[in-house]
């Protein structure tokens, strides 16, 4: 959803963080637990905290969160 | 215009904010062979990319070990006690095809998998870890029975045909100890992207 966001390739995001390109796939499916380096490094790039990267739990659905905080405003 | 273009890749002269016209514009400038451009556009993935399916590789496992143990029943239900024919000449041989399918360009055991950390990221350096710490563990457990069984064999029959036992626990024990590493690490390797995730 980032890479996404940010219209990166995998292969972009690969190089910038110098990995696999196919990592960066098993990490998006599941497939793969970072270390917490590369965890730090991911959540550096896009700039944003590591909690808002990963997390233990599923991350609910964009829409979801987007109707609950209209709802709540 | 960036300084070191011949060194850097076409992601990273992108990253840096120059155009894909003027990319290609600068190469073909500089006289880089319409191949050249190709390949520089299009870099042809390293050698433990090309790694096919979880199926592919699992099916290829079982063929080459499964083909392996086979050959090797039939090749001791064939021998008699007073000669190690056949299975000298064919079980070395079919050692010798398991592992040139196991060292081929599409399976692991590239030279950098062995080589060193080179080339690998913190996964792929875990998952050889992983792989070879299991193969070390597999093979030590076979290769002390076997060890075990071929001094047994040799004493209760010190002919030919303990020779033929001795020599097939051998093989099993070198087919082991060259190819499980990476028959493990193509084991337990997830499906790689498919090409539409590949693009995405």
């Amino acid at each position: 959803m980032l890479r996404a966001e940010r219209d990166l390739s995998r292969q972009q995001l690969a190089d910038a963080l110098g990995i696999n390109y196919q990592t960066i796939g098993y990490l998006e499916r599941g497939d793969y637990n970072p270390s917490l380096e590369l965890a730090f490094r991911i959540a550096e790039y896009f700039g944003l905290p590591l909690e808002a990267v990963f997390s233990r739990q599923p991350f609910a659905p964009m829409s979801s969160q987007l109707y609950r905080k209209e709802e709540s405003a | 215009m960036i300084d070191d273009f011949d060194k850097l890749s076409v992601t990273d002269l992108k990253l840096r904010g120059m155009p894909s016209d003027q990319i290609l514009a600068e190469q073909k400038r500089r006289g880089m062979s319409p191949g050249a451009i190709h390949d520089a556009w299009y870099p042809k993935p390293p050698t433990y990319d090309r790694i096919g399916s979880r199926r592919w590789r699992r099916l290829l496992v079982v063929g080459t070990y499964g083909g392996w143990l086979l050959l090797a029943v039939i090749m001791k239900l064939a021998s008699t006690p007073d000669s190690s024919f056949p299975v000298i000449p064919f079980v070395p041989l079919a050692n010798v095809v398991v592992a040139l399918v196991w060292f081929g360009r599409r399976t692991y055991l590239g030279r950098e998998v062995l080589a060193g950390d080179f080339g690998l990221d913190e996964r792929l350096i875990q998952n050889r870890n992983q792989a070879f710490r299991r193969a070390f563990q597999l093979f030590a457990s076979f290769a002390l029975i076997a060890w075990l069984l071929s001094l047994v064999a040799m004493w209760l029959q010190p002919v030919n045909q303990g020779l033929t036992n001795a020599v097939l626990l051998y093989m099993g024990a070198a087919l082991l100890g060259t190819t499980l590493p990476t028959v493990i690490w193509a084991w337990r390797e997830p499906d790689p992207l498919t090409t539409n995730e590949e693009s995405a």
